[in-house]
């Protein structure tokens, strides 16, 4: 049932709707459960360190193991999906986490946590993550900012959900009785991947037409056996969005971990300082999809790329305010918009990536890009702490995260104005839009398959020329990403 | 210390109340004499009003080196001064304000000399565990703490069909430890049957007495066993029907295919039909 190349799926044009939506919910739980598990099995830390007798950072330990495994997870992850597509790596991926939350269950020691949870449950997540992605990418073209507005509400639905559900496992069964019953709950990415049904399922038997992808695509052949691709470092577009994106996610995650510290330290009670981050958690769930929407619009979708800089500097500048804030009413504004700016960065971290990337160099570009950010997500929240714990007030924090995220959101910005609107002539050996030569040869060496006739792209047919962002050139031809450079951003695993 | 007589007189009413000053017996003429503030005791409920403890070096034999008060045997911080007549003042008495108080001054050459003076409260009891949730064959830890003085004598009970009855230690594994204002109920190889319901720790001394409950539930291991069997049927169930539902379509797919290369694989007998035409059975 499944196409076993990945060329083949190639040769359609992506469905953008009808089973496409149910694709969608599949993702959305997958993503949900990738990024919202790490975050809450934090409710069972204190029962465990209390039966296993260890420290608190030890027991921390568990969810940094396994985000660092979900991310780091990254390019193994895309060279499976390169192979055998989404569905069986998102069920393959389910059944891991399923299965190592329940033998964790009957753990004894801090050691055999950290082996079940944390590596063999984050790279079930990593599996799922970038299947989940992938396959988005594979079933949507006109409608994906939408659809990936969508799939990343997951992660924080599910965290809202999670949060108080182990809460209640908790006081009922314990720390293992839970783990068992979490292990099936995530069971259900299995059945988000029994969802994803892959694009080319529907089409015949192989024909002659098939054939053409072993001639002229022996770059696509041989680039899926490699595990890590370095080409794409030299495409432009990709190291701006890279650039970008780890200065994000070093000050992204640091103010989420200390807003309630920050808040108790104004004079905020325990139990409305918790209440800020349920409130930002609430606004993201309604941001994201709505970001999605508005990506999808007319006139924001060939600029998606400035519009995701807009959000990230939004979410810098909320940082910096914040010191400024005194009171608990100014606060719950100050979570609310910074539940806004976070959705929207998040909403549409991959859908630039796939916007840069193309459908075909996504799975390898998000492999890659997720292993990167796995260096500013780790050292982040502890580079934080270090700056809390040396001036003893918490506003630095937020100076300091607020002004890496700008910064990041500018760079992104003027670099993006900056290579888009680059005369064509000095690109060097850059080809010309409407050559057709060009475009006959693109179409062999950059997709391995004749590419179906692109759908509505968002303003008509002009012709990609130098100034376009790669967005209108994807949607345009394929081709228009050659001219690029090539480049597609990366897609923004982080978002999730 | 300085053998005495002394009234120890319980007041029961709030009242503003100084130092009265008491003149105790001097067994010899060389000891120095201080007067002290009554014993007292603070009222149970509400709030006591402001307080005063008094001592006053009588004799003026000796100089005065320094003088300080103590309580239940450890020293007030910033307490100490070289003043004969010395005052420690609780603003807003409390349970914890409750204890013995000791005024004591030091001489030059002479030992020192001081004099206790008892602030009775009844006790009430200030930390416990709402609830305790643990697994069979584990050990709850119930606990109970108090203030006031003297230390209470700890009762724990158990309910059972309605009154509180001492708890059966028949089984061996209920064991109390208490000591001062702190008291330990330990259950070891929780029983699910006979184990859980509401505990009671009670606190009594001569001025009064309080309780606390704490609830204790214990947790089978087949627990979640039910829970588990049911998500997996379910997530079972989401799956057979997502791929039954697939393969349903899946043959009517391919028949609406307009590509002409190849045949439409199928062991149905209606091959030689146009393969445009829905088959009911082309399996």
């Amino acid at each position: 049932m499944s196409p076993a190349p990945a060329t083949r799926e190639q040769d359609l044009k992506p469905p953008d709707g009808g089973w496409g939506w149910m694709v969608v919910m599949g993702a959305h739980i997958s993503i949900g459960f990738s990024y919202a598990t790490p975050k809450a099995l934090s409710i069972f830390f204190k029962d465990i360190q209390l039966d296993l007798q260890a420290g608190y950072s030890e027991i921390a330990w568990i969810s940094s193991i396994m985000l660092a495994a979900m991310y780091a997870g990254g390019p193994v992850s895309s060279a499976l999906v390169d192979r055998y597509g989404s569905r069986p790596i998102v069920i393959l991926g389910g059944l891991m986490c399923g299965g190592s939350m329940v033998v964790a269950s009957f753990g004894n020691s801090i050691v055999y946590l950290y082996l079940c949870i944390g590596v063999t449950a984050g790279c079930g997540l990593a599996l799922n993550l970038n299947a989940s992605l992938t396959i988005i990418s594979k079933y949507f073209l006109a409608r994906r900012p939408l659809a990936n507005g969508l799939a990343m509400a997951g992660s924080p639905v599910f965290l809202c959900f999670l949060a108080p559900f182990n809460q209640y496992l908790l006081d009922k069964f314990g720390w293992r009785g839970s783990f068992l019953i979490l292990g099936a709950v995530m069971l259900h990415c299995c059945v988000a991947g029994a969802l994803m049904r892959p694009v080319g399922s529907r089409n015949s038997p192989p024909t002659k037409a098939e054939e053409r992808p072993d001639r002229g695509g022996g770059g696509c052949v041989g680039r899926a056996k490699k595990i890590v691709d370095w080409s794409f470092f030299k495409d432009r577009a990709f190291v701006i969005y890279l650039v970008g994106n780890i200065l994000f996610i070093f000050g992204a995650y640091a103010p989420i971990v200390f807003l309630s510290a920050y808040a108790v330290s104004r004079g905020v009670d325990q139990y409305s300082a918790a209440y800020l981050l349920s409130i930002m958690g609430f606004v993201d769930m309604f941001v994201r999809p709505g970001t999605g929407l508005i990506a999808n619009s007319k006139w924001v979708r060939p600029r998606v790329q400035y519009l995701f800089s807009l959000a990230v500097v939004f979410n810098g500048a909320c940082h910096l305010l914040c010191p400024l804030i005194e009171t608990y009413a100014f606060l719950v504004v100050y979570a609310v918009f910074f539940g806004v700016a976070f959705g929207m960065v998040f909403a549409l971290i991959f859908e630039c990536l796939m916007d840069l990337m193309g459908p075909r160099r996504f799975p390898r570009a998000v492999g890659l890009v997720t292993i990167i950010e796995c260096v500013p997500m780790l050292l982040g929240p502890p580079t934080a702490g270090l700056l809390v714990d040396l001036f003893d007030d918490y506003q630095y924090l937020f100076l300091l995260c607020g002004a890496v995220i700008a910064s990041g959101g500018i760079f992104l910005f003027v670099m993006n104005l900056y290579n888009y609107r680059r005369p064509q002539n000095e690109r060097a050996g850059q080809p010309q839009p409407n050559d057709p030569a060009r475009i006959q040869n693109a179409l062999h060496l950059d997709f391995c398959a004749k590419e179906s006739a692109v759908p509505e792209s968002a303003d008509g047919a002009e012709p990609a020329a130098g100034g376009k962002m790669p967005s209108m050139s994807n949607l345009h031809l394929p081709v228009a990403a050659e001219e690029n450079g090539g480049r597609s951003p990366p897609p923004n695993r982080f978002a999730l | 210390m300085i053998p005495g007589k002394r009234r120890a007189e319980t007041m029961s009413l709030p009242a503003l109340i100084f130092g009265v000053l008491m003149v105790h017996t001097v067994s010899s003429q060389n000891e120095p004499s201080i007067a002290a503030s009554e014993h007292t005791s603070l009222p149970v409920e509400g709030h006591s009003s402001p307080f005063t403890l008094q001592c006053n070096l009588s004799s003026s034999d000796y100089a005065v080196l320094e003088s300080y008060w103590m309580k239940n045997g450890e020293e007030i911080p910033e307490t100490r001064s070289a003043n004969r007549n010395i005052e420690y003042k609780l603003n807003k008495p409390r349970g914890d304000d409750a204890g013995v108080y000791m005024c004591v001054f030091t001489f030059g050459m002479s030992p020192a000399a001081n004099t206790t003076i008892e602030v009775k409260a009844a006790p009430e009891i200030t930390g416990h565990k709402r609830s305790e949730n643990k697994n069979e064959g584990q050990r709850a830890l119930l606990y109970c703490k108090s203030v006031g003085y003297p230390n209470p004598i700890w009762t724990w009970r158990k309910l059972e069909n309605g009154i509180y009855r001492e708890i059966d230690n028949s089984s061996g594994r209920f064991s109390i430890s208490s000591k001062d204002n702190y008291t330990e109920l330990s259950i070891t190889n929780l029983d699910i049957n006979l184990d859980p319901g509401e505990y009671q720790c009670n606190a009594t001394n001569l001025i009064g007495s309080s309780d606390e409950r704490s609830v204790l539930r214990v947790r089978s291991h087949l627990a979640p066993l039910w829970p588990l069997l049911g998500v997996l049927a379910e997530i079972i169930i989401l799956i057979v029907i997502i791929v039954v539902y697939e393969k349903r379509k899946k043959p009517e797919d391919l028949q609406d295919d307009d590509d002409p290369a190849g045949p439409v694989k199928t062991n149905s007998t209606n091959n030689h039909k146009d393969k445009n035409l829905r088959q009911r059975n082309t399996n």
